[in-house]
């Protein structure tokens, strides 16, 4: 120890606990450096989230509202009956409509000059809308009657911000600069003006020539049918699985092989478990395509490790002694376990399976296997027809959505989203509410 | 030494070598040191004792302000090495532990090679400029651990596959590798058998010559064998801190003579 | 008689066998309910046991099989209208199913009696004709023989639908007559029941077991068939993915390399992404933050592992793709020419892969013993010190565990490769471009009306086969090391 002493620097002993060398002042950068990166990763991720809700919100807040021509309109009988003698029924609508609406701006006290072409243009399928609402309502033919009729898809996205004057050239046949003036001063009087778009909630898809009357109704139908579907069977299935793993399973191979089996799946991708229900549900079992019901048993069976990880987890937390004491007063050990054990687990497993059927709300992979992603422009005409009659559901609705090239149903996709992640927000608050609830500590 | 009476050990009176003054310690809400003052002297054996939760491992961390790395603790009063004052906001409590060595209760050798063991503590602070330099360290350190001849041709296989008892005597080698001045050791034997036992304070016992040890034990025995000067706690509060001979012959708190006689504990 | 009605008869049937169990029961004892072995309810739970159980079972068993046999008989005529035409088994076999199906209605929706579906000379425009007045229009040409074999399809799943039924209520009544025999005091019903509910709980863990056979089972068979059309080793070792899509013809090149090639570099940037911020965002939780950081920014980063693939599909598709392409676009340097590109969907996938890196390693890091830490603090080394070379050391086996499972998740995600990284199969080295992956194709050929017999749709199962294989592999390795390590500290 001498030697090596003598060739360190002398004062390394003595040396008093304030002043600090060059080697330590490099240590202490190394520690504030470090943790900086901590700092940085963090930010990083936290950042990466903001950006990705700021986009998810920005793009689609605006599928949630609509821009109308809220105006009266009166149709009288003769002009009922010459449309739907007519050939192109629905055209002959239209312009009655754009007759209505070029009066009203005549004699208004805006003093513009009318292009009937203009007017053409900026109104959106109309008359499919107001045919309907004849048809149905004969009674209404002869009186005014309000209504709020969709602007072109152009106009829709000219109020929310995604569209500008600028690049609009002459040769344009869809829209002119002209068009806009007139629409600035139609919505200065509240001929024209943005209301929320129920449509998008309640209504089912449309054809790529209508994208602003699409809605996500029939998407949410059918994932509601699904989760349904995985609800009924992997709540129980995955209960019995774990009460057995857990608390009867002899200790042999066949109970390893079932857990080696449990965590592999867990991990297989999801595409896999789509390419399972094409071949065992559609190709061999001859199960109907684009249905909930094989989508909830695709989904069911991707969603059953998870629900059976997290349901044994909870058996687990019941301490031993609560069996102990249901087996000292005579009860059998399945009684204990059905009596005891399981109502006393149950807020967890209540938890892990909301968690699991979150997960199996949002897959998309799966289903485009299994063939959801086809066009369904309708609601299912009775509860069975729900279950195995074809319909998309609300992933595979968006990413249809955002396959299509036109903006609008881009926007779409994005207002998809926010309805996908409110309900998956309202489904894990209600997990969490539930842990909190029924927390309980032995 | 074990059949050597206390009382002819010799006490060296060195130097004050740490002084604490007026030490409240909190952890959270807990009062854990109640107001303890005392001096440590150099190249002495200083045991701590007192029964579960009288606050003595605290006051041991205190020292190399270990307890710096517990969210909750927080800690009043000063503690001066060499005169000065640990808690002064200008010491780095990295330097100052590299002059404060620790030895814990659980042997805690690293998931790395003996060799790399012993060689961190060096090549953290740079004590060494070359490989050599560092294996001549490494062997001395080995050599004060009582442990060098055991391990020699063994230097490359990794520390935990070790007995307990020379895990222990490694992580002794591992503090000393670094000089430090005082050597604090926290219950050092308590996971051990009794021959490591013997081993582990037969070499402290060595290690007196050249280091301040302080030893917090569970065993008055052992206190009673490898100690000059012995602290005892109770309560948070130091009760009796005394020459080790007097505590166990002449002890003059009753609750020191309840302790040492089995009363309390 | 409808699968529907059976089983609401058989459900109705149950329920009666409950009731009469517990009312038996009771009265072999005269009401003194303490005489009886068991509670009065578990003698008739027995009851509804046997009485359900083995219908259910012979009624599903049924289900599956019926068809399978259905088509074994028909095949050989089957293969008699195949020889010589330009179609395959499967697609004939579909029409059939279709033909029939049609019958089946026809006689359902009263178009028609089963005498005339059964005659011989039933001829394919009144058929169409009577379902097409019923609102079902069966579309393509029938040839006459197609109709033929529909007809004979038709018949034998009639018939074999009331063997069916028969069978199923026969398997009942007997059931419930032998448990109500062995209703009586002395009989151990509890015991009975308990074994009975065993077998379900049994039968419920073994689906996993089924689910992995089913897993194995479908890749294997459509596998096989695909290497059947199509050379394994063109398959494995071929360098250019260009399916045809004209056609039957053999023109496709279907080699497996280009989309492997862009699956691992999609996921190696993901992993370059992931995995430094991931650990360093582990280490901080663990190490620096203090507990109020933590409990806010923990749930926050875990926030972007519960958020849905598509979202991150969509969010590579239209805000990071355009994004870079400002960056790295025509305009500036001029390195990409679109939005999809093999950096988009490996940065939006590194992205969603932050939180499982960060979660994985913030457990293994705070699972390696605070006495080392000690130990390290306790010699004077800085805590950034004790991190890299002692507690990052000590938990390297679980944080490559944790790496490898991402690596895993990372192969095996569809959404964003979908959306994200275009759709060309491509050998190259420029993360710029557009490439495709493993899970992409197998997307784009499944989807459609796909004629399982084509080999550009079989090969979306030999890719499949070797997507599962492949995370297989990485996560039998993941668990291997992770659980090695676990060993160490326990």
């Amino acid at each position: 120890m001498t030697d090596l002493s003598a060739d360190m620097p002398p004062s390394f002993k003595q040396k008093p606990l304030t002043i600090s060398d060059q080697r330590t002042r490099a240590r202490n950068a190394a520690e504030k450096r470090f943790r900086l990166y901590g700092v940085a990763a963090i930010t990083a991720g936290l950042v990466f989230l903001i950006l990705l809700v700021f986009s998810i919100i920005s793009n689609g807040l605006p599928a949630f509202k609509k821009t109308v021509i809220a105006i009266d309109f009166k149709l009288t009988t003769e002009q009922f009956e010459t449309a739907e003698a007519a050939l192109l029924k629905t055209r002959v609508y239209s312009d009655y409509f754009t007759q209505t609406l070029t009066h009203i701006i005549t004699n208004s006290e805006l003093n513009l000059e009318i292009n009937s072409r203009s007017i053409e243009r900026i109104i959106g399928k109309v008359g499919g809308t107001l045919r309907q609402f004849y048809r149905e309502n004969r009674n209404m033919l002869n009186q005014p009657v309000h209504f709020d009729l969709p602007a072109a898809s152009r106009i829709d996205r000219y109020f929310k911000g995604t569209f500008s004057r600028d690049g609009i050239t002459k040769e344009n046949r869809f829209i002119q600069v002209e068009d806009l003036d007139l629409v600035d001063a139609l919505a200065e009087v509240g001929i024209i003006q943005q209301v929320f778009n129920w449509q998008f909630i309640t209504g089912v898809d449309t054809g790529v020539d209508n994208p602003g009357g699409a809605g996500i109704g029939a998407a949410v139908l059918g994932s509601f049918m699904m989760m349904i579907v995985v609800l009924l069977l992997s709540l129980p299935i995955g209960v019995a699985a774990s009460i057995y793993l857990q608390e009867f399973a002899p200790k042999n191979w066949f109970t390893d092989f079932i857990e080696v089996n449990i965590s592999n799946l867990a991990a297989v991708p999801s595409i896999v478990f789509g390419i399972l229900g094409l071949a065992i549900f559609i190709q061999f079992m001859h199960l109907p395509q684009s249905a909930p019901l094989v989508g909830g048993l695709v989904l069911t069976l991707m969603t059953l490790p998870t629900i059976i990880i997290s349901t044994r987890a909870s058996l687990r937390a019941v301490p031993p002694s609560i069996r102990d004491a249901a087996l000292a007063v005579g009860a059998s050990k399945m009684q204990a376990v059905f009596h005891h054990v399981l109502p006393l687990a149950m807020p967890g497993i209540l938890t892990g399976t909301i968690i699991g059927l979150a997960q199996a709300l949002g897959e998309t992979a799966p289903l485009l296997l299994i063939g959801m992603v086809g066009f369904v422009a309708r609601y299912p005409d009775s509860i069975l027809g729900g279950f195995e009659g074809p319909n998309s559901a609300l992933p595979a609705q968006i990413f249809n959505w955002a396959s299509r090239s036109d903006a609008v149903f881009v926007e779409k996709a994005w207002g998809g989203i926010i309805i996908l992640l409110i309900f998956l927000l309202s489904m894990n608050i209600v997990a969490v509410l539930l842990r909190r609830r029924f927390e309980r500590r032995w | 030494m074990y059949d050597i009476p206390p009382s002819t050990r010799s006490v060296v009176n060195g130097n004050c070598k740490i002084s604490a003054r007026k030490v409240d310690v909190y952890y959270g809400d807990n009062h854990a040191i109640k107001n303890v003052s005392a001096d440590i002297a150099d190249k002495t054996v200083t045991a701590f004792i007192g029964p579960s939760g009288c606050g003595k491992s605290t006051f041991l961390r205190c020292i190399n302000r270990m307890n710096d790395t517990i969210d909750s603790a927080y800690m009043k009063g000063e503690i001066l090495l060499d005169g000065q004052n640990i808690y002064d906001s200008s010491i780095d409590p990295v330097q100052l532990r590299a002059r404060v060595g620790m030895v814990f209760q659980k042997p805690n050798p690293f998931p790395k090679s003996i060799y790399d063991n012993v060689a961190y503590g060096p090549k953290i602070h740079g004590m060494v400029r070359n490989k050599s330099e560092l294996d001549d360290l490494v062997e001395q350190a080995l050599r004060r651990g009582a442990i060098w001849d055991e391990l020699k041709d063994r230097l490359n296989e990794s520390g935990t596959g070790l007995s307990g008892g020379q895990q222990q005597r490694l992580c002794i080698a591992r503090a000393v590798a670094t000089e430090p001045e005082v050597l604090l050791m926290d219950e050092p034997c308590s996971a051990l058998d009794p021959i490591a036992t013997a081993q582990i304070e037969e070499l402290i016992d060595e290690l007196r010559q050249n280091y301040s040890v302080i030893i917090v034990t569970h065993s008055m025995q052992q206190a009673a064998r490898v100690s000059q000067k012995t602290a005892f706690f109770h309560l948070g509060s130091l009760v009796e801190y005394n020459d080790t001979v007097q505590i166990f012959t002449n002890p003059q708190d009753s609750r020191t003579e309840s302790y040492i006689t089995g009363r309390i504990g | 008689m409808p699968v529907l009605w059976l089983i609401l008869i058989i459900i109705a049937i149950t329920t009666v066998g409950f009731l009469l169990g517990c009312s038996r029961a009771q009265r072999s004892v005269n009401g003194n309910v303490r005489a009886l072995h068991s509670l009065p309810s578990y003698y008739g739970i027995n009851v509804g046991i046997w009485t359900a159980i083995p219908a259910f079972v012979i009624l599903g068993l049924w289900l599956l099989i019926q068809p399978v046999l259905i088509e074994s008989h028909i095949q050989q005529s089957v293969q008699s209208i195949a020889t010589g035409k330009d179609v395959t088994f499967g697609l004939i076999m579909s029409d059939i199913r279709r033909v029939a199906d049609g019958l089946e209605l026809a006689i359902t929706e009263g178009g028609m009696t089963l005498d005339e579906i059964q005659s011989n000379d039933l001829d394919i425009d009144t058929l169409l004709q009577t379902l097409n007045s019923l609102g079902v229009i069966l579309g393509t040409n029938v040839s006459n023989s197609v109709l033929k074999s529909a007809q004979e399809y038709q018949k034998l799943s009639a018939g074999g639908n009331i063997l069916m039924s028969i069978t199923v209520l026969a398997t009942m009544i007997t059931g419930l007559g032998l448990a109500l025999v062995k209703t009586n005091k002395n009989f151990r019903a509890r015991i009975s029941v308990e074994y009975g509910i065993l077998a379900i709980l049994f039968f419920a863990a073994s689906i996993a077991i089924m689910t992995t056979i089913g897993i194995l089972f479908s890749l294997a068979v459509n596998t096989l068939e695909f290497f059947k059309l199509y050379s394994a080793i063109d398959f494995f070792f071929g360098l250019e993915w260009a399916p045809s899509f004209s056609g039957r013809g053999g023109s496709s090149s279907l080699g497996v390399i280009p989309l492997l090639w862009g699956t691992l570099y999609i996921s190696v940037i993901a992993l370059l992404v992931a995995v430094p911020i991931g650990i360093y965002a582990a280490i901080y939780l663990s190490e620096y933050a203090t507990p109020k950081v933590r409990a806010f920014t923990k749930p926050l980063l875990e926030i972007l592992a519960g958020i849905p693939t598509i979202v991150y599909g969509l969010f590579a598709l239209l805000t990071v793709g355009p994004m870079l392409v400002k960056v790295f676009g025509n305009n500036t340097v001029g390195w990409m020419d679109g939005g999809t590109a093999v950096i988009t969907a490996g940065f939006v996938m590194g992205i969603m892969l932050i939180p499982f890196v960060s979660s994985l390693s913030d457990d293994i890091i705070n699972a390696v013993p605070q006495t080392l830490r000690d130990g390290s603090y306790g010699l004077g080394a800085t805590q950034s010190e004790t991190i890299q070379q002692i507690v990052l050391p000590a938990a390297l086996p679980g944080i490559v565990g944790a790496i490898l499972l991402a690596a895993s998740r990372a192969v095996g995600e569809t959404m964003i490769v979908v959306l994200g990284a275009g759709a060309a199969a491509r050998l190259s080295l420029n993360p710029f471009e557009a490439m495709t992956a493993v899970t992409a194709k197998i997307v784009s050929q499944l989807t459609g009306d796909s004629d399982f017999a084509s080999p550009e749709v079989l090969v979306a199962f030999a890719l499949g086969t070797t997507l599962f294989f492949l995370t297989l592999g990485l996560n039998v390795l993941a668990l291997y090391v992770v659980r090695k390590y676990r060993e160490q500290y326990e």
